[in-house]
């Protein structure tokens, strides 16, 4: 739906922009559905031309075809594996997280999304030294929290400070902020403003159902379409900018079903991996706190894996491979 | 420039017309005048102008004190923002467990919620943190003022005296035993009087009422710069009733949640929201939870279970983004909170009360 204009492209002058009009045909897609033959019968244009330039349009606006090879190339070239610093987390995600992929994390109240996104950011800052852009609509990311992490990995403060200072954080707590934040971090890449070594790999935004829940119930249509242009955003900015994209979101229940993912079924064809994120009740031994994460959308690994993290002093990083599986063997007992 | 026209905060009917006419991202738009845009796209002349600045992010005037500050993105790294939180201070509860459990305290800038059992002291805690917010900075408080939403009418403005005279009596001897001028100073401005007088207190009846008094806190936080803490108690009954529509409440309460943590954000306060609990029945166990639903649950970013356990107060610390589960015990006197006397006859004798205003506790919640 681009609007028709002079020198939108060659031979659209301004007269036949006048007389499309007269026609009712202002934009690319009316030209092109039009019927040419009738638009000439009522207006005085060459029939010649508008064929022309309906050709010049349609290749303008239309896909480029690309083929696997090509493809494939690029994904060896461009594509990055993140790795998340958590060896169970990793293999749950295929190794880590991809860039130009939107990854999810849901979870209920206190089940660890926001503490395996500090993780995260840490551990991509620390250990692969690339800069995080965090967007936090909750007021959930502490700090001090931040820093605790970071000591765990590093002791020397040089280091820590450098780690601290890779980590850009930006608090918007209504839609519009963070798809002005979102803007903006668009802008800077493509104004290149920043030098493509201190470029934003990993973009994580902790929640985006707070900031879309205010909009969503009762009878507002406002609120859905808000919805999809924050996911469709968030996907193409993955994808052009070369980013690894990491979500939390909420949990509802339902009568019917039980817990689910929030934001419904149209927001769950957004991201292309989705984790559930659980606390289970009733262990606290050894000053760790038994989560599971369990894969429900994957393009690369089978659905239903589960694998159990331990959230102590040093976030979601903490490996513990014995603790899985007397975990899940507790688990099964229980049920 | 190329965002979509939809991304913007702009009238529902506004949008519709724009993108009807073909104008699909700001880039089409941004180059325009106002009058070929009201032309062009079927709009009047104001809302032209009024999408003319917004896309080209220009100020709106002085419509609010805050629209100057509306669209810069305030970028920061983490490291300026641990230099931020390390500076600006906790509110004490006068509890010493509870404080290290929080992290030295009700943090600045974040939402707190206090769910409990009727009783267990959620009121008692709004009202102790009233008076601790306004310890003076030498004492090491953060001399703050306070607004008091109160929907359930429990704020009981006799118990306000008997905690803030305690608070008084308690920095007064501090002040002596250091014979410093600062606390002299400190202590002089200090009273019962000055206490009272920096409470601002608000009465709201049902949820209308309630909304409206959260979107007017920003101007009234505005003109009183010293507000340090929100208290909203509770903010579970007027959304307990009367309404049939849920998805509605979910909407309307997850706005206000976001409203407020906006707000303790911009002015650097705490917020304190009280909530009851409900039962939620499962198919084989039921349990106590706190109300308003699974999705309420994210809107605090601290949240702080009251219960009693053997006649005995106990604070869990459910979900927080920086300290660890954890539960405490901790103790009301006349005083206000306290922690639990030493001795603890209560836990050695279970037959003692420690609060003569209750009724005993038979072990009801467990069945």
């Amino acid at each position: 739906m681009v609007i028709l204009r002079e020198g939108l492209c060659p031979g659209l002058t301004a007269e036949m922009v006048c007389a499309l009009k007269t026609n009712n045909i202002q934009t690319v897609v009316d030209l092109v559905s039009s019927d040419l033959e009738e638009v000439v019968r009522k207006s005085f244009v060459s029939y010649k031309m508008l064929v022309a330039v309906r050709r010049i349009l349609l290749a303008e606006y239309s896909a480029f075809p690309s083929n696997g090879a090509n493809l494939y190339e690029e994904l060896k070239s461009s594509t990055a594996i993140l790795s998340t610093g958590n060896r169970n987390l990793d293999t749950l995600l295929d190794s880590g997280l991809y860039t130009g992929e939107v990854t999810e994390f849901a979870g209920a109240a206190g089940s660890g999304k926001t503490q395996v996104c500090l993780s995260i950011a840490v551990n991509v800052s620390h250990s692969l030294k690339q800069h995080v852009l965090y967007i936090d609509s909750t007021g959930g990311l502490m700090a001090s929290r931040l820093f605790q992490l970071v000591q765990v990995k590093t002791q020397e403060e040089e280091e820590q400070v450098e780690v601290m200072q890779r980590i850009e954080v930006v608090q918007a707590f209504d839609i519009y902020k963070m798809l002005d934040a979102l803007q903006d971090l668009r802008c800077s890449v493509s104004q290149q403003v920043v030098s493509p070594a201190s470029a934003v790999r990993v973009l994580i935004v902790d929640s985006v159902c707070a900031v879309i829940y205010p909009l969503l119930g009762g009878k507002h249509m406002e609120g859905m379409s808000l919805m999809m242009q924050l996911g469709r955003e968030l996907k193409i900015m993955a994808r052009e900018l070369n980013l690894a994209v990491v979500l939390t979101n909420h949990m509802t229940r339902n009568i019917n079903s039980g817990l689910r993912p929030a934001l419904g079924r149209s927001w769950s064809f957004m991201p292309s991996t989705r984790i559930l994120l659980e606390k289970k009740e009733g262990i606290q031994r050894n000053s760790t706190i038994g989560h599971t994460a369990t894969l429900s959308k994957s393009s690369r690994q089978p659905t239903g894996l589960s694998v159990g993290l331990a959230i102590g002093s040093s976030g979601a990083l903490q490996e513990s491979p014995s603790f899985v599986k007397e975990s899940l063997s507790q688990a099964g007992a229980e049920v | 420039m190329q965002r979509d026209v939809g991304s913007y905060p702009l009238a529902p009917t506004v949008k519709v017309k724009l993108i009807g006419a073909g104008f699909l991202t700001a880039q089409d738009i941004a180059g325009m005048k106002p009058l070929e845009l009201s032309r062009e796209a079927g709009i009047s002349k104001e809302e032209a102008l009024e999408t003319l600045q917004i896309v080209r992010h220009e100020s709106l005037g002085a419509k609010t004190c805050f629209s100057e500050a509306a669209y810069v993105i305030r970028k920061c790294t983490a490291l300026e923002l641990l230099e931020q939180e390390q500076a600006q201070g906790a509110i004490i509860t006068f509890c010493s467990v509870l404080d290290d459990m929080l992290g030295g305290g009700v943090p600045l800038t974040k939402i707190t919620e206090v769910c409990g059992a009727p009783g267990v002291g959620k009121t008692q805690l709004c009202i102790q943190l009233a008076v601790d917010v306004q310890i003076p900075v030498c004492f090491g408080g953060i001399a703050g003022e306070v607004v008091y939403i109160d929907t359930e009418g429990s704020f009981m403005i006799d118990r306000v005296v008997d905690i803030a005279e305690a608070c008084v009596q308690h920095c007064k001897l501090i002040s002596e035993s250091h014979q410093q001028d600062e606390y002299k100073e400190g202590i002089a401005n200090f009273s019962l009087d000055s206490i009272l007088s920096r409470i601002y207190y608000f009465r709201c009846h049902d949820y209308v009422e309630l909304l409206a008094q959260v979107h007017l806190l920003p101007d009234f936080v505005f003109q009183h710069q010293e507000v340090r803490l929100i208290i909203i108690d509770s903010i579970a009954f007027p959304f307990r009733h009367d309404f049939d529509d849920l998805s509605l409440r979910t909407r309307l309460l997850n706005g206000l949640a976001q409203q407020l943590i906006s707000l303790a954000n911009d002015h650097k306060l705490a917020v304190i929201l009280t909530n009851q609990m409900t039962t939620r029945i499962g198919q084989n166990q039921s349990m106590l939870v706190p109300a308003l639903g699974e999705s309420w649950g994210h809107a605090a970013t601290i949240r702080l279970i009251l219960h009693w356990q053997c006649q005995q107060r106990f604070a869990t610390l459910y979900k927080s983004p920086s300290q660890k589960e954890s539960t405490v015990p901790f103790h009301i006197s006349a005083l206000g909170f306290r922690d639990v006397p030493a001795s603890g006859p209560h836990l050695s004798s279970p037959e003692f009360q420690t609060n003569p205003c209750k009724r005993p506790r038979v072990e009801e919640d467990e069945q």
